[in-house]
């Protein structure tokens, strides 16, 4: 009897241990949000309960609470994959200096940025680069750490010291150009309109859905409706949870065609129904 | 004599209150006023945001939905208040005429069953006019 249970304890205590590093790995969650400083509306981003880099001025037409959504965005893709030390740099861009990780812009910083904070835009952008660091557990190099009032929330990022900035910025051919072109063209893109996809068929059909969240596990079947061709090809519906500022959870359901880390989205195809059962609660 | 007309008046009106609670089948507390009143706030206030968050979010992962998108109240029927919102994508003529969501939940133990259909009445009387070519891509739970 005993050896018989054994084996399920055994696959129970392993499947345990994997969702438990899964929820480790999920922690530091980017999140963006609007705030008051010093008597100012300013933008914040944040990696877990730390704000990270602090937006005062809108640029490329956009408000500092859309920039932050789009930094907020950005970091997300970059954490996608563990981030060393020397991933996160920062170098030229057409007019300012930019924050890179690998090479992917994440926030720009021009001179506009920088006055607002009372720095230049490479101190703006070495102390966002060192609580970027900080926030992901990283040492961050002596002679460039911001001192420790420097990343208190109420502090921020508003006396980024100069000398830290300077310590190792990588020069403009380190990093990819046009910071600022790449920006813009990822804001164009939030606002370029909707390929015509026909969302109009009724074909319906039963997929498994699975979600991870905070509180437990949950297995379960949605229920997909779209025309006949995309139906055939959805296998699967994931879940993914998103914080909306503070007030609201966010459950976002893609009907995917492959069971894997990327999703490859069906378009056309919506959910209608869900059913699900908590298998694991932490 | 004011006294007694007094208290007749105020459990006339307290019987009133709780037959009509009764005829309705709700299941009345300020908790329950509260939160719809601030469900139906939030997503007037925060539709916009919200939509253009999950879009973007989605849009990071290569998983945006090629279609209109826009929030909406969701509502319990048989409850009659707003619950939450949901992001409703289809056809941009379909989703415009959007109003509500209508959310049938059932629980059984550990497990919950949820049907979501997007209407064109943001009143939960009556069977849901379902929106044709519109459906669900999201839902939000807001923390009152």
């Amino acid at each position: 009897m005993r050896r018989r249970l054994r084996v399920p304890i055994v696959m129970a205590l392993g499947l345990l241990v994997a969702l438990a590093a899964a929820a480790a790995f999920s922690g530091a969650e980017v999140s963006f949000r609007s705030a008051e400083r010093d008597g100012a509306r300013v933008a914040e981003v944040l990696i877990g309960e730390r704000p990270v880099i602090v937006l005062r001025t809108s640029a490329a037409g956009y408000t500092p609470l859309e920039r932050a959504e789009i930094v907020a965005n950005r970091l997300r893709t970059a954490m996608a994959s563990e981030i060393q030390v020397d991933d996160v740099k920062v170098g030229s861009v057409p007019s300012g200096q930019g924050l890179y990780i690998r090479d992917q812009l994440v926030v720009a910083v021009y001179q506009t940025e920088a006055e607002a904070h009372g720095a230049t835009p490479a101190a703006l952008a070495g102390l966002w680069r060192d609580n970027i660091l900080l926030a992901l557990g990283h040492e961050v190099p002596e002679e460039s750490a911001p001192p420790a009032a420097e990343t208190a929330p109420q502090e921020g990022a508003e006396e980024g010291p100069e000398e830290g900035a300077e310590a190792a910025p990588p020069t403009a051919q380190e990093v990819p150009e046009g910071g600022a072109a790449e920006e813009a063209a990822a804001a164009a893109e939030m606002e370029a309109e909707p390929e015509e996809v026909d969302w109009t068929g009724t074909a319906q059909k039963w997929v498994p859905i699975f979600s991870l969240e905070r509180e437990g596990a949950r297995v379960g079947m949605a229920q997909v409706a779209g025309p006949t061709d995309q139906i055939d090809q959805v296998k699967g519906v994931y879940q993914l949870r998103l914080d909306f500022k503070s007030i609201g959870r966010v459950y976002a359901y893609v009907p995917v065609s492959t069971i894997s880390t990327k999703l490859n989205r069906v378009q056309g195809v919506s959910v209608w129904a869900l059913a699900d059962i908590k298998v694991l609660g932490f | 004599m004011t006294a007694k007309r007094m208290i007749a008046l105020v459990a006339a009106v307290a019987l009133l209150g709780l037959g009509l609670a009764a005829v309705n089948g709700w299941a009345i507390s300020l908790g329950d006023v509260l939160k719809v009143g601030g469900v139906a706030l939030l997503v007037s206030q925060y539709d916009d945001q919200i939509d253009s968050f999950i879009t973007s979010a989605l849009g990071e992962r290569e998983a945006a939905a090629k279609g209109a998108t826009k929030v909406v109240p969701i509502l319990s029927l048989g409850g009659g208040g707003y619950v939450g919102a949901a992001q409703v994508v289809g056809s941009p003529e379909n989703v415009s005429r959007v109003k509500a969501v209508v959310q049938v939940e059932g629980r059984f133990g550990s497990g919950r069953a949820q049907l979501l259909v997007p209407t064109t009445i943001d009143k939960a009387a009556g069977t849901p006019d379902r929106a044709k070519g519109v459906g669900v891509s999201a839902v939000i739970e807001f923390q009152i």
